[in-house]
């Protein structure tokens, strides 16, 4: 099958030193992948040559069969749907119906199917009882799912999200993981660049960290999370449930909160004869 | 004297008719760091804009009730908003703040290095804000706040941008502030795992009303604030998810001591 995703030998520069260096990976459609780093470790640039707003200086990006060489970003819109790490600054319609309606509408769907697509990202974001609001009458968290919303009634085949969960509070992050899931089981690839590793522990299945530019590590995100002396020299920090579930060296070592919980509850109460 | 007392205050924003604010006091006083949580839209970004003199000078609206705050610097949650536009270096940009309140050019040469250092930032010093990563733009946000010298720091979500390592350093010199220097800081996070090793008292608002204050062993702790409120930390909600019973832990370690 056509990997969703494929970089091939990447480099970008913006000025001297190079910003990515010789990445090479790809993603297979219905993947969920996690991309990590520090900051200035090159995520958002990455982020930047996949949407076409950036092309590489070496080596080929390639959407689907989609080359993005001498493809615009509303080109490749048509297959790649992104959220912006400042995503308050991506909304300008008077509505945030109307602002989520753009993208299909400037794709030239018709009129019925841009209604459509409309409704079903923003209730996929529980977000229609806001939908007639003004995107800057909302607080920030919510203009930035209003974004998400946007990416999503794209429809497209892969969804790339710079720091969805930022400034979010608890229940907004499970409708961004919820979303997520569902657009995966749909066949979508999903790329998310974090800092919440938490939430990329519940929500996510793959690690790719990039560490001055390069590629430092490909490997399924359970296996990172679980690996302390792995995560400190790239600057990752084992997000609480993780760290919890070391530290009481819990049976089968969980990392998403449900399994963390139930062995947590078979650690804490043990079942003694009385 | 107190960095901050607010007594009984309401505040509407420009054409709305509910209070983003709907009868808040509270009192900020030197070496305290209050963690002020909630939902989303909740009122904490208000609160910090009140506790400013941000509004409704600048946001426009009403205020009702009485406000006290002393010299106050504020660190929004957009940081590529706040940036001054005005200054090509990094180093220019920090100098800006203390610059405008008049401070003396070898004054502002000391705490601009001070601050730059003490954000791990120097390094940048001389590059223009534009090209800056989120993460270093908020660092260094925070470090022309900080250059300012004010007595109640606000910050509205200042590790949002941040990696963990950056939002580890953050909180670290939000405590360290408080402490030896004696200033008063409100801080609305949304990253409550934190709040523990940081906070002295934790303010949950919620529908712009003070729902609990108190210290963060104890509002963190309430069952209330996981049913109806933005959550604990991570260790809490486990423990509950877990259905285990007595005093909630908050932290790994608190955890730890209290399943040996």
């Amino acid at each position: 099958m056509t990997p969703a995703l494929r970089c091939d030998g990447v480099w970008f520069a913006y000025g001297a030193s190079p910003a990515v260096s010789d990445l090479s990976f790809s993603l297979a459609p219905g993947e969920r992948v996690a991309l990590l780093g520090k900051n200035g470790a090159g995520k958002s640039t990455l982020v930047r040559l996949i949407t076409g707003l950036l092309q590489p200086a070496v080596g080929t990006v390639w959407v689907g069969d989609w080359e993005t060489r001498g493809r615009r970003p509303e080109q490749l819109a048509r297959r790649v749907g992104s959220v912006f790490q400042h995503a308050d600054q991506q909304l300008f319609a008077s509505s945030i119906r109307a602002d989520v309606e753009f993208g299909p509408r400037a794709l030239g769907l018709p009129r019925a199917e841009c209604v459509r697509r409309a409704a079903a990202a923003l209730s996929a974001l529980d977000l229609e009882p806001l939908a007639h609001e003004h995107p800057y009458d909302v607080p920030p968290p919510w203009r930035k799912l209003a974004a998400l919303a946007g990416a999503l009634a794209l429809e497209p085949m892969l969804l790339v999200l710079d720091e969805p969960t930022a400034g979010l509070d608890r229940a907004l992050r499970g409708l961004v993981a919820r979303a997520v899931a569902q657009r995966a089981a749909a066949g979508v690839s999903v790329m998310v660049v974090t800092h919440d590793l938490a939430f990329a522990a519940e929500a996510l299945d793959r690690a790719l960290v990039l560490d001055a530019g390069r590629l430092a590590c490909d490997a399924p995100l359970a296996e990172l999370l679980g690996d302390a002396a792995r995560l400190t020299p790239l600057g990752l920090v084992p997000p609480a449930v993780a760290a919890l579930s070391r530290a009481l060296a819990l049976p089968g070592a969980p990392l998403r909160a449900a399994e963390v919980a139930r062995a947590l509850a078979s650690v804490a109460r043990p079942s003694r004869p009385v | 004297m107190a960095g901050l007392t607010l007594a009984d205050v309401r505040f509407w924003y420009p054409a709305t008719e509910r209070p983003a604010l709907d009868g808040v006091s509270l009192t900020v006083a030197p070496g305290d760091v209050v963690a002020v949580v909630g939902a989303v839209g909740a009122g904490a970004s208000t609160l910090l804009l009140v506790a400013g003199n941000l509004a409704p000078r600048v946001t426009g609206g009403r205020l009702e009730g009485s406000v006290r705050t002393a010299p106050s610097g504020i660190v929004l949650p957009t940081p590529w908003t706040q940036a001054s536009g005005m200054a090509f270096s990094v180093w220019d940009e920090v100098a800006f703040g203390p610059a405008n309140l008049g401070v003396p050019r070898d004054e502002i040469a000391r705490r601009v290095d001070r601050w730059l250092a003490r954000l791990e930032v120097t390094q940048v010093a001389a590059r223009d804000p534009a090209t800056l990563s989120g993460g270093e733009l908020q660092r260094v946000i925070l470090a022309g706040v900080l250059a300012m010298e004010p007595a109640l720091l606000l910050l509205d979500e200042p590790t949002a941008e941040l990696d963990p390592a950056g939002a580890a350093l953050v909180w670290r010199l939000v405590r360290e502030l408080a402490r030896a220097d004696e200033r008063c800081v409100l801080v609305a996070t949304s990253d409550l795992d934190a709040i523990p090793a940081f906070a002295t008292q934790v303010l949950w608002l919620q529908h712009g009303r003070v729902r609990a204050a108190g210290p963060p062993a104890d509002v963190l702790a309430r069952d209330d604030i996981w049913t109806d409120g933005p959550g604990a930390t991570t260790v809490a909600g486990l423990w509950r998810q877990a259905g285990l019973a007595g005093p909630v832990p908050l932290t790994v370690a608190d955890a730890v001591a209290r399943v040996r």
